[in-house]
């Protein structure tokens, strides 16, 4: 009898891939909104003061009004300071518990901005708009490790902006976004013992792009000083959507049964770079703002921005040569065709809200404060080891010195997420019910001169 | 500020006192388990890998359908709900195993003892099985009887498997259905009518089809008599027999003796022959049919088989199925027909079994599906579920009773079915030990329940449901 038919590689193929996307990110969904320690200090809320050179990534109308060549860089480091799991039945039920790897990541910024005459500025910027890294501990047990152990994603924007100031108050910056990025994905792969009739791991699996992918995109602020002490601003950063390419290489965990384990070895290309392609398509956004300064020396913002997460809809994970095809699906542009690895994600657009408080405290220094809260634009049902995302709650101090001269600004945040609870599932797809409790620390260090 | 710390004190000692009453208690609607009875066949019974065995009747969806409804551990289930366990290795419903010309004998229930070679070695586990209840001075909770068809639930008392589940009766006896609801029952599950189609579709013969009409009064009957008495129901309807690993695994082609694939020969397979010739699309080859094929049967001498056709018994043929499965969809339609007109929980089992045939279901990330020993829903025998399987299905009908009594209670916990850790399933686990295994001395009934099995279930004939 040809029961042997049963080992086809499509089995590890069924759930062999993953999706994109992953973890204690710093804005909902895998957004990291810190890109400069003055506006993390006002919780972001800063598209309508854009007077650091961040404002290349706050509000491109900013630039507008620079008069003087500056440039500054830092980071953020996210420190997460809990990430944790409690399971729920029907899977993997109540008593299993498990933590996150402390997440410890520092994403960059790098500006520099210019007049060219009292008209036309420039500036260029390094960001890191989005990225995570969702990392389980002991992932050889983990519950969610047919899902995913470890996520990475990293982007970084190349970003040149032109600004025009075209009336003394009134400014417009446009910018191109060259969007490099990779990302990593691992899981383990199940396959049921026959000797047991229990799921065993009998791979591990490993996606990653060859090197950074990558994509364009445009953004454009503007910045209306009405009265020195009333601002608005306006900014909209596109839609970029990012094709890449990398390997999937397979490696055998023994189950422990020779027999067992040598007809998966057989039927299964360990140890092969599989190439594999996937996609994603980072959301467009857009921020509104107006600042008004109550006193000479207190100012504050109020921010609202919307982010369209509805473009994550799903991630497609497929094969481009014939044995890639067999593991992780056909590689088609049909989409009635099978697709390969398909996780279902189905975000919605969100927003959040910011509002930041700033206080000069000397001629040249300030005391910064602020809160965002933040929406998710996860569904329940997308909830997963993968990235379990929340609504959050940030709360900001900073300090910093404006210049001229050296810059300097120091930013902390502490971000609670909401307690997630997932107790439904998308059709057809894996329960994985349980609730995620997470949050974290942000530090932000920016130094610059001008 | 004395009286506040006072207040919090007394208030912080009584809430330490009281939050054991508060016990939760599960929420289940209007239904009510007080006193549940299972009524139905070897699915009900918990049966597995060709047997009745403690250490998958441990998992049998009844009992874990009872465990979540009164908010207990499985352990402290089973020591409240009843079932007529057995020891290990269990008793067989093979007639090999209970036939002491057999090398074999004594011996229980299936276990996979090689995946070497073209083929895997299924064989059963060699030892004698003890009936562990038998002295339980009331009827059994879990009253399903393997290989029980809806007319045994109202006709039948002795023979097989009632002889262990339905104990020492002198004729008449009590029936399945009679012993269920001299407990008064507040809910009872039923779940039968499987083997009214399954024995066609393992004896290769639509002709033991249970007719539709015989079907519909007997189970309205059934149905009545459990709502005559105010019992609430969760009924289930009858899967696809024709997409079970029993008949879907073995290929309709000559196969490669050294590789277990179809043979090609000039590029073609070939192939097996039947009783009407050459094997045609649609056509399936039973499980049954593998130890035929093995000696040279159904394979042309042309290419070095006995040239001998497979025997009718171990082929289902193209028409045959598409038979059982129109008598199929009328059962299910009489079981809708009841449900509606009961206000019964109705647990859609073929659904579910389409759906692990077509894409399988999905737990965690591991995707279970009909294949045979790698599928992981149905066990060594191809017909009846693995552990997980039984859990899947009892959080079938807990979603079913939860939507129609508006109640909320809690899906078993599939983590351990999935990753065997509670030894459910695993006959020669050794941490499957919820119950005492009392010795009990085998009563000459139990004894003939093993050894009256061999005969071969014959269609019945209608007759009126004797209450």
């Amino acid at each position: 009898m040809s029961w042997r038919r049963m080992f086809s590689v499509r089995w590890l193929a069924a759930a062999a891939l993953l999706s994109v996307a992953g973890s204690p990110a710093f804005a909902a969904g895998f957004g990291i909104f810190e890109q400069g320690s003055r506006a993390m200090g006002m919780a972001g809320a800063f598209t309508a003061q854009a007077d650091d050179p961040s404002l290349l990534f706050h509000n491109a109308g900013g630039l507008a009004f620079v008069d003087k060549t500056a440039f500054a860089g830092g980071l953020t480091w996210i420190h997460g300071n809990k990430a944790e799991f409690d399971g729920a039945s029907p899977f993997p039920g109540p008593g299993i518990h498990h933590d996150q790897k402390g997440l410890s990541e520092f994403p960059p910024h790098l500006y520099y901005v210019s007049p060219i005459n009292n008209t036309w500025k420039w500036g260029v910027g390094v960001e890191t708009p989005f990225g995570l890294t969702t990392e389980w501990k002991n992932p050889s047990t983990f519950a969610g490790r047919f899902v995913s152990t470890k996520a990475a994603l990293e982007a970084i924007d190349l970003n040149p902006t032109l600004g025009w100031q075209i009336t003394p108050t009134f400014g417009l910056g446009i910018g191109a976004i060259a969007r490099f990025s990779k990302v990593e994905l691992n899981r383990n792969v199940p396959a049921i013992n026959p000797f047991t009739q229990t799921a065993v791991d009998v791979a591990k699996v490993k996606i990653e792009s060859d090197s950074y992918d990558r994509a364009y995109g445009w953004n454009v602020g503007v910045l209306h000083k009405i009265t020195p002490r009333v601002s608005w601003g306006l900014s909209y950063r596109s839609k970029v959507s990012i094709d890449y390419e990398g390997t999937g290489r397979l490696t055998q965990v023994s189950t422990g049964n020779a027999q067992f384990d040598a007809l998966v070895r057989a039927r299964t290309p360990f140890d092969t770079d599989l190439p594999v392609k996937t996609a994603i398509d980072f959301p467009d956004m857009a921020s509104i703002g107006v600042a008004v300064g109550i006193t000479p020396r207190m100012l504050v913002e109020v921010d609202a921005n919307w982010t369209g997460w509805s473009t994550f809809q799903e991630v497609v994970i497929v094969g481009d040569n014939a044995t890639a095809r067999a593991v992780f699906g056909p590689n088609t542009t049909n989409p009635a065709q099978v697709r390969g690895t398909v996780v279902p994600e189905e975000w919605d657009d969100a927003m959040n809200y910011r509002i930041g408080l700033r206080f000069t405290s000397g001629p040249t220094t300030q005391w910064r404060f602020g809160y965002v809260y933040d929406e998710t634009p996860q569904p329940e049902e997308a909830v997963s080891p993968l990235l379990p995302d929340a609504n959050r709650n940030g709360f900001t101090v900073g300090y910093g010195s404006t210049g001229p001269g050296l810059m300097w600004d120091v930013a902390l945040m502490y971000l609670k997420f909401d307690e997630r609870t997932r107790t439904h599932t998308f059709p057809n797809e894996a329960p994985f019910h349980g609730t995620y409790n997470t949050t974290a620390y942000l530090f932000g260090l920016t130094i610059g001169w001008r | 500020m004395k009286s506040i710390i006072r207040f919090a004190a007394v208030a912080a000692v009584l809430a330490l006192v009281l939050a054991p009453c508060a016990a939760r208690a599960a929420d289940t609607g209007t239904a009510n388990f007080t006193r549940y009875v299972a009524l139905g066949d070897s699915l009900t019974a918990g049966f597995c890998s060709g047997g009745l065995v403690r250490n998958c009747q441990l998992g049998s969806f009844p009992l874990l359908i009872f465990a979540q409804a009164t908010d207990r551990s499985p352990q402290e289930a089973a020591s409240v709900f009843q079932q007529p366990l057995v020891s290990s290795p269990g008793i067989s419903g093979q007639a090999v195993c209970r036939n002491p010309a057999s090398p074999l004998f004594p011996c229980g229930v299936l276990r996979l003892v090689s995946l070497a070679g073209p083929a895997p070695t299924i064989a059963p586990i060699p030892g004698q099985a003890v009936p562990q209840n038998l002295t339980l001075p009331r009827p059994y909770d879990n009253l399903g009887v393997p290989g029980a068809t809806v007319h045994d639930l109202i006709a039948t008392t002795t023979g097989g498997f009632h002889d262990l589940v339905l104990r020492n009766q002198t004729a008449p006896g009590f029936t399945a259905l009679q012993q269920g609801l001299s407990t008064s029952p507040t809910f009872v599950t039923l779940w039968i009518g499987n083997n009214d189609a399954l024995g066609a579709a393992t004896n290769g013969s639509d002709a033991l089809l249970t007719p539709a009409a015989q079907f519909d009064a007997e189970y309205r009957a059934i149905a009545g008599a459990i709502a005559s008495l105010g019992a609430k129901m969760a009924l289930a309807n009858i899967a696809d027999v024709t997409s079970i690993p029993f008949v879907t695994t073995v290929s309709r082609f000559v196969p490669n003796p050294a590789t277990g694939q179809p043979l090609v020969i000039n590029g073609n397979t070939i192939p097996l022959i039947g009783q009407d010739g050459p094997l045609q699309s649609g056509d399936f080859v039973l499980l049954s049919a593998t130890s035929e094929i093995a000696v040279g049967r159904g394979i042309p001498a042309s290419i070095g088989g006995s040239g001998v056709p497979l025997s009718d018994a171990v082929v289902l043929t193209a028409g045959e199925a598409a038979n059982i499965r129109a008598r199929v969809a009328q059962y299910n339609a009489t079981i809708s027909a009841v449900a509606s007109q009961h206000g019964a929980a109705l647990v859609d089992a073929s659904a579910f079994l389409n759906d692990a045939r077509v894409h399988g279901v999905n737990v965690g990330g591991v995707t279970y599906n009909s294949s045979f020993l790698t599928g992981g829903l149905f066990s060594y025998d191809g017909v009846h579920p693995t552990a997980f399987g039984y859990a899947y299905i009892a959080n079938l009908f807990i979603d079913a009773i939860n939507q129609k009594f508006g109640g909320n209670i809690e899906p078993v916990d599939l983590y351990p079915f999935v990753f065997g850790t509670n030894g459910i399933g695993n006959p020669t686990a050794s941490s499957v030990d919820f119950f005492d295994p009392a010795m009990v001395v085998m009563t000459p009934e139990a004894a003939r329940s093993i050894t009256d099995l061999a005969a071969k279930k014959k269609p019945v004939k209608p007759r009126r449901p004797r209450r």
